[in-house]
């Protein structure tokens, strides 16, 4: 009853918010939905007891919803450690958001609408943690998109809204077309969709193979790396990644919620729920490993130029979650998701106070045009600085526990993927710390650079803002320590039962807490962190201008990464332009005075010169229509007349 | 029956109903001036189907094949008139039949 | 065979439709006043009848006039399905009739006769008796699409529909000849006895004729192009009106000829059916893209969905068999809330047409922006609307089926056809709003609000819908 609660009620939310928001006014959708999530946290917590701590998994069938055949899909809720580990960050964080979208969308003129977005969003994703097979996953994966969609165009007349609304959806199509994919290559192997068959059956098919392209491959590789495609496409790892920073158009507490603590997370949820099955294919777990790696690199050079308050934290975020992809490619799930908790905390926290910065600062989100505001707005700027040491891995705050766990397994991974994941993290944390520690130095210190206007009317939140900002410090200060043990500590087998599968051989924890690592690399992580910290000082409160001078003599350098590494322009060359030429080319042949000169053409490519020179064939003339019917039929008997040797005639 | 080179077999007549079948489909898409001419080669089509059914028929030695050919002359007969009013109808709002005016459609 | 009375039983319905239209044409020429509104209500009636006689008929089924008429579980559900399609419409196009003063009341009788002239189709069991049905059908739907008689559009679209549906008739019947001929029959039962051995070269070439044939009902590629223009230029209702009941009719029968009589040749016809499926599912999909007018939209939007209900088709299984019907039930019901959302667009009075005149509708009309919204996503595909599962059983079956290939190019289509869904949603919610939309009356409204929520509401519970689409496909593979 708990467990259904939890699920259910942000769903009730949303939908009394959504259809009746207008008679219930802004004040009573903003009481029905924090109340309905919150009664969700506050359920959530008993059952996590329940679950993790004493080990009662439960299975809460709501209802079988296809069946066919051998193919059988229920609706059911699971509670195992994973998904109520996911349940409670996920009631919990969005509680707050929730709370806080009270007073950042005060005055916003649709705010039931805004509620109620952000309640099925909470429930899109609870579903999603929760499912029982992977259909009812795939549903809860599309609805959390949509959401997105919903809520990154939720200020519709900003054009740029809509443009970030759209990249995200199409990148996310992409990703999800490899998701489905998967989920193909799952039920042709395994004849189920369902989670317990398939962990069952997966180390029976460890040798399996399929044969494509007249070629054998390794089944599971295969599977595992298109539900990775997947998995990439939600969490933005690289090559799919242009649509987060994008995303930062909806919104701030959206950004909190979606883009930072919760939805952006599915893809390592994913990878982790599916670790019975990564666990079989080494050589998909090494592409994960990679693509992680690259990632936390690739973003963290980026964030360390930006200038948009937003795009920077959208930028670590990218760079966090490369982060838990490294934890899950070397086996190491429960770090990978311990990362996960704790950056949704520490994430949440940096967005919602880069939120209440904005807010005070006018809407001004250009931190070039900050500057010497802590004094102003001090409870913010602790808040922030907190969120700051959590992220750089400072202990003991909780960033600390998480990412040094992280980095350890990949030192301990004993494979060459491994190593260059230990490098690759280890240059990361030190750019997380400089960009991080950039940013408060920048927002906060030196000369006030904002105009005399804005100045005067900087602020602090009100409360209902900031009380959310204070539970989430308090999360972000102590959910590293407090769970430190049980989740990749002593404690961690009792605590996850059998939600995750590590095989013996590929267990880094295990070797990272037998084998001690040399003083040096054991403190690495927290060495260059500090090192990130007083480069940061040094260049922005120290010698201020640094940073200029150095931009201006690498000029090369600094334009590429304040282009993101020209991503978005490749992108743009390669798929957009010529989508565009080809759209051309296919349309605008012949009438360019049809409606908006686009007349269709596209057959006149199949029935080759002839058809060109009777003209366009949907043409409204009677005698084109009749020639492509008449030469469909003549294609037709040919083709099969000429590929059936064996009828007698 | 008439033997030697002069003989009729149902192949002629396939390739006969062939040819007329050819031509009422030229007909169609070759035709650019009137509507009625396209009336006219939908019959031809009909027909052509009809001597295919009647030589079948005939060839078979099964009525089926007449009957059916009794069923498509009514059925081509009811076509015709329903075809000729919808030209009749067009032709008020157009003040033309021909084919090449039949444009307003397109894209 | 020789019974001088045949059974009339399994045709009741059938001959009541038929006795029922020509008592209302009666009463309609001898009227003074025009009756449409009256005669709507009749013909509806009229129609529940005879859903209600289809369902009564015994499971079992049973053959009669000599082995020309069948019915079983398979042809009452398509029937049923064609009769829904059919009365829904029906009440958009009296709605339109007296709103827009085109009231005449030939259409509910001539939507009447359409109808009967498809239920003869679902039912035929001899090539004799399928022309006979199709020919009622199409001969019908050609008035129709020309019935507002003082449009030019209307009267164009009337024209292009009948030249080009008689060539189509004309490509099907030179395939029944020679299918006569070289098989030497033209029963049903005594094709599947003749091709069983393989068939030959004559056969083969007639029964793609006749998928030709079939293919212009549907409007698959390449013989489709008559699609665009007339769901264009006919009067809205009418369209959607062509867009649901004659599809449904002609899959079905699409259904029964190749599963029946051609069974036994399914390796010989299946790649002409794969082919004219991918063709459909991407020609739809792409062509749509550079649409502005709504109407066309629908038309490219129907080609697809038609390829993909061929998919079903394709795999010659029970599953796919299954999975077509159930792809169609689902699509009368997207199509119908998205022609009543078409009709409800009016501006000032007059109605529009042009997919920019629905910009910013999701803060003038709301509930219908919500409404058109979730019809939209529904076709587009995504989860949990209804309009995925439909393509998840096709996709599913082709996968057992071993086209996996196909179901990955129809994944790849409804993909990219996804967009110019979402495009519509998004001029409804992103953009400037146009001009205002006049609010939908309560006919329109009622089916739009009932539409989109049975997509919303779909996934609940789906289950006893896929059951009874599986029993009757079941009825199609005797044995």
């Amino acid at each position: 009853m708990l467990m259904a609660a939890s699920v259910f009620l942000p769903l009730l939310g949303a939908i009394i918010a959504g259809f009746f928001g207008r008679l219930i006014g802004d004040r009573g959708a903003q009481i029905v939905t924090c109340t309905c999530i919150g009664l969700a946290a506050i359920c959530s917590i008993p059952t996590f007891a329940d679950v993790a701590l004493h080990g009662n998994h439960h299975l809460v069938h709501v209802m079988t919803f296809l069946s066919s055949g051998t193919f059988e899909a229920a609706w059911s809720l699971r509670f195992d450690t994973l998904s109520a580990t996911m349940v409670m960050t996920v009631t919990c964080v969005s509680t707050l958001i929730h709370i806080y979208s009270c007073g950042y969308m005060s005055h916003d003129d649709s705010q039931p609408r805004f509620m109620a977005y952000l309640s099925a969003f909470s429930f899109a994703m609870l579903m999603l943690v929760t499912s029982d097979n992977l259909v009812q996953m795939f549903f809860g994966w599309e609805g959390v998109g949509v959401m997105s969609y919903l809520l990154i165009g939720f200020w519709f007349k900003k054009p740029s809204a809509c443009a970030a609304a759209i990249k995200a959806f199409v990148v996310n199509r992409v990703g999800d077309f490899g998701f489905l994919l998967g989920i193909f290559a799952i039920y042709y192997l395994f004849d189920t969709v369902n989670f317990d068959t398939i962990f069952e059956a997966a180390p029976g098919k460890a040798e399996s193979t399929v044969t494509f392209f007249s070629h054998q491959w390794h089944a599971l590789t295969i599977t595992c790396l298109l539900l990775f495609v997947g998995a990439m496409g939600k969490s933005a790892q690289l090559f799919l990644h242009t649509w987060l920073p994008d995303a930062m158009e909806g919104p701030t507490p959206v950004s909190a919620l979606i883009h930072a603590a919760t939805m952006v997370t599915a893809g390592v949820f994913l990878v982790a729920r599916m670790s019975p099955v990564f666990e079989y294919a080494p050589s998909a777990l090494a592409f994960v490993t990679f693509v992680g790696a690259t990632t936390a690199f690739f973003a963290a050079t980026v964030g360390c130029v930006q200038n948009d308050i937003k795009r920077i934290i959208a930028y670590s975020t990218c760079s966090q979650l490369g982060y838990m992809f490294v934890a899950c490619g070397v086996s190491a799930y429960q770090a990978g998701i311990f990362h996960l908790m704790t950056h949704a905390w520490f994430k949440a926290l940096l967005f919602l106070s880069a939120g209440s910065v904005i807010h005070a600062m006018s809407e001004e989100q250009d931190i070039r045009k900050m500057g010497g505001i802590w004094k102003l707005i001090p409870f913010t700027f602790a808040v922030m600085t907190i969120g700051t040491i959590a992220i750089t891995g400072i202990p003991p705050l909780s960033g600390y526990f998480s990412k040094d766990m992280i980095i350890e397994a990949a030192y301990n991974s004993g494979t060459g993927i491994g190593k260059y994941a230990y490098f690759m993290t280890i240059l990361v944390a030190l750019l997380t710390a400089f960009y991080s520690w950039r940013l408060v130095f920048i927002t906060f210190f030196g000369a006030p650079r904002a105009d005399h206007h804005t100045m005067e009317h900087i602020h602090e939140s009100p409360l209902v803002m900031l009380i959310p900002l204070g539970a989430l410090a308090l999360g972000a200060m102590f959910m590293g320590g407090g769970f430190n043990h049980l989740f990749v500590g002593e404690g961690r087998e009792a605590f996850w039962h059998e939600a995750i599968k590590v095989l013996a051989p590929h267990d880094s924890i295990e070797r990272a807490h037998q084998e001690h690592a040399p003083f040096l690399i054991h403190h690495l992580p927290l060495i260059v962190s500090l090192t990130g910290l007083a480069i940061a000082y040094w260049m922005y409160i120290v010698r201020p201008g640094t940073a200029t001078r150095i931009a201006n003599a690498v000029p090369g350098l600094y334009r590429f990464l304040l282009n993101k590494w020209y991503f978005d322009e490749l992108y743009n060359f390669i798929f957009v332009r010529p989508a565009f030429w080809l759209g051309r080319v296919f349309w605008k042949v012949g009438d360019g005075a049809i409606i908006d000169g686009l007349g269709p053409d596209g057959i006149s490519n199949l029935v080759g010169r002839t058809a060109r020179r009777l003209g366009v064939v949907q043409s409204g003339y009677l005698y084109h229509y009749a020639f492509a019917m008449i030469i469909g039929i003549a294609l037709v008997v040919t083709w099969i007349v000429a590929g059936q040797p064996g009828v007698a005639p | 029956m008439i033997t030697g080179t002069l003989a009729i077999g149902l192949a002629h007549y396939l390739t006969v109903a062939a040819i007329l079948f050819t031509l009422g489909i030229f007909g169609i898409f070759l035709n650019r001036k009137n509507l009625i001419v396209i009336m006219m080669s939908i019959e031809l089509m009909l027909l052509a189907v009809n001597l295919n059914l009647v030589a079948f028929s005939a060839f078979l030695g099964d009525l089926v094949g007449q009957v059916f050919t009794m069923l498509v002359l009514t059925v081509a007969a009811a076509e015709a008139a329903i075809g000729l009013a919808i030209v009749v109808v067009f032709y008020r709002n157009r003040r033309s039949i021909e084919v090449e005016d039949i444009n307003k459609l397109k894209g | 065979m020789m019974n001088a009375v045949p059974d009339f039983a399994p045709a009741f319905p059938e001959i009541m439709l038929v006795l029922a239209g020509m008592v209302f044409l009666l009463f309609g020429v001898l009227r003074e006043r025009d009756s449409m509104q009256l005669l709507t209500g009749a013909v509806i009636a009229a129609m529940l009848i005879a859903g209600v006689l289809i369902l009564r008929q015994p499971d079992t089924g049973a053959v009669t006039f000599g082995g020309l008429f069948l019915i079983n579980g398979f042809t009452g559900f398509a029937k049923l399905l064609t009769l829904g399609g059919a009365m829904l419409t029906l009440v958009l196009i009296n709605n339109w009739a007296q709103t827009a003063g085109t009231a005449r009341f030939e259409i509910p009788i001539l939507v009447l006769f359409a109808t009967v002239g498809m239920l003869l189709m679902i039912s035929a069991n001899d090539l004799i008796a399928l022309y006979v049905g199709l020919e009622l059908q199409s001969l019908s739907l050609y008035v129709l699409a020309a019935v507002h008689r003082s449009d030019l559009r209307a009267t164009e679209a009337g024209v292009k529909y009948f030249v080009l549906g008689a060539l189509a008739s004309g490509l099907l019947l030179y395939g029944m000849s020679l299918v006569y001929g070289f098989a030497g029959t033209t029963t049903f039962a005594g094709l599947a006895t003749a091709t069983a051995s393989g068939g030959n070269i004559g056969v083969l070439i007639g029964i793609v004729f006749i998928i030709a044939g079939l293919s212009f009902k549907v409007s698959a590629v390449p013989f489709h192009m008559w699609t665009p223009d007339v769901y264009e230029g006919a009067p809205t209702p009418i369209t959607a009106f062509f867009s649901v009941a004659p599809k449904i009719a002609g899959l079905a029968l699409f259904l029964r000829v190749l599963y029946g009589p051609f069974g036994p040749m399914l390796h010989q016809w299946q790649q002409v059916i794969v082919a004219i499926s991918v063709l459909s599912m991407a020609w739809g999909a792409i062509a749509a893209i550079a649409q502005r007018n709504i109407k066309r939209l629908m038309a490219y939007s129907s080609i697809g969905h038609v390829g993909y209900a061929l998919i079903g088709l394709a795999t010659g299984t029970l599953e796919g068999a299954r999975g077509m019907l159930f792809y169609m039930l689902i699509y009368i019901v997207m199509n119908v809330g998205t022609f009543a959302c078409i009709m409800a667009m009016r501006v000032n009075g007059k109605a529009v047409e042009d997919i920019s005149a629905l910009s910013g509708l999701a803060r003038t009309r709301p509930m219908m922006a919500a409404g058109l919204a979730a019809l939209m996503f529904s076709m587009a595909g995504i989860p949990p609307l209804a309009g995925i599962w439909g393509k998840f059983y096709i996709f599913m079956a082709a996968v057992n089926a071993g086209l996996i290939v196909l179901a990955v190019l129809g994944v790849l289509a409804s993909a990219i056809g996804a967009f110019y869904y979402l495009r519509v949603v998004k001029i409804m919610y992103f953009d400037e709003v146009g001009p205002v939309i006049e609010r939908p009356n309560a006919v329109t409204g009622t089916l739009i609000a009932v539409c989109s929520v049975a997509m919303l509401a779909f996934f609940i519970v789906p289950s006893p819908l896929v059951d009874s689409a599986a029993v009757a496909a079941k009825s199609l593979f005797p044995g």
